[in-house]
């Protein structure tokens, strides 16, 4: 059983199409991070997994609960923290962690004990009998995330985690989702940040127009790029002429161009598998090097290669 | 049970924090009665005591007002991102909409005790049944309103000024066309008609009926109770029912 699983899951919002036929599975014990640009059908989703939206067709289910028949048990493993930290204007954050904690059913001994913790973690401690409307973009949004981080569901949903955060608290919100991992929740993260993406994820899944256009490790998602990872080589000697043929025919080598008389780029596939190929050839060849350096494409390469556009350019 | 209790206490608080609303409707009807109220008894003089009359059908008025308000609030929350928390929550949805239905119930009871206690304290010489089942009538007149307006409520969600101004008209029609300030032996044929069809008409003069005023003045309180029962029960039923639809059917925030 997976703790998320969607099945040809549709969403429509009259006539536009937020979800289109998404299959989704989710590992339990990982961090999944949902990338895509604004309006891409993430929060749509979350929502959906969450039981806050009905979807139009399709089926899901989490930790084995269908979100539509089931949906009270659903609601009773998972917590969700919204993209947007609104509606309780008049309350004070420790006032809103307290009901949170107790509505979700966090024993007494521990509540008072957590909420002190995760306030002071997140830098809320000296905030916490503010009026809500009187926070900041960056406190409210920080209090959103600490109500889930209170409630320790098992199965921890995030929507922009650390939008409006700056990058100090963005850290320590990023911290402090991977120790839930590691406390045993399953996490799913959806965000338009590749910064975030890259620091969570296990494995990233991409949507784009409410379709699953790629999902794997970070890893394996750059590897899947032919010819996405850069060598830079320097060469002790001006004439390696044979060199960049040599490098040519190596096995992963996607195109060899000379920079310099004695620098030459390789675009490979799997720099890591690439390199000591490489090297061996220079050791037979006798050609001595002075320096490599490898770039991997980055997870905007990543998303331009699998949707066509810039990260970036979709999401404005 | 504690987790509705919670939720209704968790929201009403910020009401009483400070009650400035709370007071606020009671210091209007404060003056209400004791100007316009007091004025106007003396000019009515085809009636023995307008002002009993006209107190009570302050009352009433406050409580379609307030009824009315619920499905505003309920928009709003929608709108201002606190439903789609409430609806994440661990609470099966029928708790929540109870919880929803009781709050309008207690704000409902908070801004009447002192309109009420100084409604019947004009009247006098009343039974505790008497006084209760006015109270009672009251409650159900708000629970039948908040479910027509929460019912209504699915237009606000595609435009917040046709929800006021369809609110608006509403309750001048409902309100002019009842016998919430005028007794129904009063009215001309026409108006009697569409009196009729105001459920204000057989809240205000259910309340009446229990608070001893003239019977023949009134509705048929039988049938006033029979009304009054198929308001709140249809409107409660019928917008739990869409809400449902609705809300879980539209995109957040």
């Amino acid at each position: 059983m997976h703790p998320i699983e969607t099945e040809k899951l549709t969403k429509l919002y009259g006539k536009t199409k937020a979800l289109r036929e998404l299959d989704f599975t989710l590992d339990e014990g990982e961090i999944m991070v949902l990338l895509g640009p604004n309006g891409s059908g993430k929060t749509t989703l979350l929502l959906i997994l969450s039981t806050v939206l009905k979807p139009t067709s399709g089926k899901a289910s989490v930790m084995g609960f269908d979100v539509i028949n089931q949906s009270t048990k659903v609601r009773q493993v998972l917590g969700i923290s919204f993209q947007d930290a609104r509606g309780f204007w008049r309350h004070k954050p420790i006032e809103i962690l307290r009901f949170h904690a107790t509505i979700c059913g966090v024993p007494r001994d521990r509540r008072e004990r957590l909420i002190e913790e995760i306030l002071k973690d997140l830098e809320l401690w000296d905030a916490r009998g503010k009026l809500f409307m009187h926070l900041s973009g960056g406190q409210a949004k920080r209090l959103e995330v600490a109500k889930l981080l209170v409630q320790r569901p098992k199965l921890a949903i995030f929507d922009e985690p650390s939008s409006q955060v700056d990058l100090r608290g963005k850290r320590i919100i990023w911290d402090h989702i991977c120790k839930l991992r590691e406390d045993g929740s399953t996490v799913l993260v959806a965000t338009n940040e590749v910064r975030e993406a890259e620091y969570l994820a296990d494995r990233i899944t991409i949507l784009d127009e409410g379709v699953k256009v790629a999902c794997n490790t970070l890893q394996s998602l750059k590897d899947s790029i032919a010819g996405g990872d850069i060598v830079e080589l320097e060469f002790e000697a001006k004439d390696n002429k044979d060199m960049a043929e040599a490098l040519g025919r190596l096995e992963g080598t996607f195109r060899v161009t000379k920079e310099e008389e004695n620098h030459l780029r390789a675009y490979v596939s799997m720099a890591e598998e690439w390199v000591p190929k490489m090297a061996n050839i220079c050791y037979q060849k006798g050609v001595k090097v002075v320096s490599v350096r490898v770039t991997e494409p980055s997870l905007d390469d990543v998303f331009l290669h699998f949707t066509g556009r810039a990260l970036g350019a979709a999401s404005s | 049970m504690s987790t509705i209790l919670r939720l209704i206490w968790f929201d009403l608080k910020q009401e009483l924090n400070p009650p400035i609303w709370i007071i606020m409707e009671w210091v209007v009807f404060g003056i209400q009665l004791a100007v316009y109220g007091a004025l106007i008894s003396r000019l009515v003089t085809s009636m023995a005591d307008y002002l009993q009359f006209y107190a009570v059908g302050f009352v009433i008025m406050m409580t379609f007002e307030i009824g009315s308000h619920t499905g505003r609030h309920f928009v709003e929350h929608a709108h201002e991102g606190r439903l789609p928390y409430l609806l994440s929550l661990p609470i099966p949805r029928w708790k929540l909409f109870l919880t929803v239905a009781l709050q309008g119930g207690v704000e409902l009871a908070l801004m009447l005790t002192v309109p009420l206690s100084v409604t019947l304290s004009i009247i006098g010489n009343l039974t505790a049944i008497s006084a209760l089942s006015a109270v009672a009538t009251l409650f159900w007149l708000g629970f039948g309103v908040s479910g027509l307006m929460l019912g209504l409520s699915f237009i606000a969600f595609r435009s917040a000024d046709l929800y006021t101004a369809i609110v608006t008209a509403l309750s001048t029609l409902i309100i002019r066309f009842s016998t919430v300030l005028y007794p129904m032996i009063f009215l001309p044929a026409s108006y009697a008609g569409a009196a009729a069809f105001s459920p204000l008409t057989y809240g205000s003069d259910l309340v009446r009926f229990f608070l001893g005023f003239d019977p023949s003045m009134l509705v048929n309180p039988q049938i006033a109770i029979a009304v009054l029962t198929a308001l709140a029960v249809s409107t409660l039923g019928l917008s739990a029912m869409l809400m449902q639809r609705i809300v879980e059917g539209v995109k957040s925030g």
